[in-house]
């Protein structure tokens, strides 16, 4: 089991992964910032007055936590981000779940009333959460610009 | 563990950090599951993108406040407006009246969902005018057919799933528009009707 973490080639592939997932999902956060701060009210699990500021952060934090992953700089504070990220993510998917809300994530674009369920988003942020778990525990450092 | 003195901290033991002083951001581990570089590290990705988000969020034309006015859920209790709601717009209703409404069927309910959301799950009796659907032009005859030819004063109330969706208050402003005096929202939507207890018609069975 180990050695399938610590695997490089499988690290190097989970780093560009989930890298390259947060990097696309902060594009349109980023062009549209009051786009996706609808996205995250329509979940009502942030209070009011930090939708914006959550919204002008959060998708700066995701651009640099992608390219920290792929190139390897920063990394393990990036690794660190990529988990609580989808702790965070799964954790309101979950929530809208139980509450009946509707919507779609608003991971990629801007959420409206859902015609998607929570579901299949849910099961993908698992997915990319087992490979983001799999960076924590990994000690391979292989192909990385900076010294983890 | 380590003994510490002070400070707050997650977890700690500075016992990974030989000759480091005692220190205050405690970590748990065996090996650390957080090291002090991933901490210190995360830190400065948070700072950068606090610095570049402020940046680029004062130069953007898509520019938004950063202290934005927001509604919390209601969770049934009054009238539920979205935030977008303007001075002009129809009135909105709360849980209460539309249910003086559906049992006086005085009104009648249109529900502003797609088709698929709609079979899902309604108010029974509403009709579906997906506000996606309504098309650029001709609008009037399209709303006037599907109301299946209803008085322009006879009382309509949009609906779509609740405070996540807007399509009701977007129907609701066109009806209004093209003439139809008597147009109410009732933002809650179908969500917060359900949520009531209050029946359902169910065209379909459907997943949550």
């Amino acid at each position: 089991m180990r050695k399938i973490i610590d695997h490089d080639l499988l690290t190097l592939l989970s780093r560009i992964l989930i890298g390259g997932m947060f990097v696309y999902a902060s594009f349109y956060k980023i062009i549209e910032p009051g786009s996706f701060a609808k996205s995250i009210w329509y979940y009502h699990l942030v209070p009011g007055d930090l939708i914006n500021l959550m919204a002008i952060i959060l998708p700066w934090v995701e651009l640099l936590v992608g390219l920290a992953l792929v190139v390897g700089l920063a990394y393990r504070g990036a690794v660190l981000w990529a988990n609580l990220m989808l702790v965070m993510f799964i954790v309101a998917l979950l929530s809208t779940i139980a509450r009946g809300i509707n919507i779609d994530c608003g991971c990629f674009q801007a959420a409206a009333s859902g015609t998607h369920s929570a579901w299949w988003s849910l099961l993908f942020d698992i997915g990319a959460m087992a490979l983001t778990v799999q960076l924590w525990l990994s000690s391979s450092r292989r192909w990385m610009l900076g010294r983890a | 563990m380590h003994k510490k003195q002070g400070g707050v901290g997650l977890f700690f033991d500075t016992g990974h950090f030989p000759g480091a002083p005692e220190y205050n951001l405690y970590i748990l581990t065996q090996n650390g599951i957080f090291e002090r570089n991933m901490i210190r590290q995360a830190i400065l990705i948070l700072v950068i993108s606090v610095v570049a988000g402020g940046l680029a969020n004062t130069f953007s034309p898509n520019r938004i406040p950063y202290i934005g006015q927001y509604r919390q859920l209601t969770g049934g209790e009054g009238i539920v407006k979205p935030p977008e709601a303007q001075a002009g717009d129809p009135p909105f209703m709360d849980l209460t009246t539309a249910q003086v409404e559906f049992g006086a069927h005085s009104s009648l309910f249109v529900d502003a969902r797609v088709r698929d959301e709609f079979e899902c799950g309604t108010i029974p009796g509403a009709i579906n005018i997906p506000f996606e659907d309504l098309p650029e032009e001709h609008v009037d005859t399209y709303l006037d057919s599907a109301l299946n030819h209803a008085g322009k004063d006879t009382p309509l109330i949009a609906f779509c799933s609740g405070e996540e969706c807007d399509a009701s208050l977007h129907l609701g402003r066109n009806l209004a528009l093209y003439g139809y005096t008597h147009v109410s929202i009732f933002f809650g939507g179908a969500r917060e009707w359900e949520k009531a207890g209050l029946d359902m018609e169910r065209r379909k069975q459907c997943g949550k």
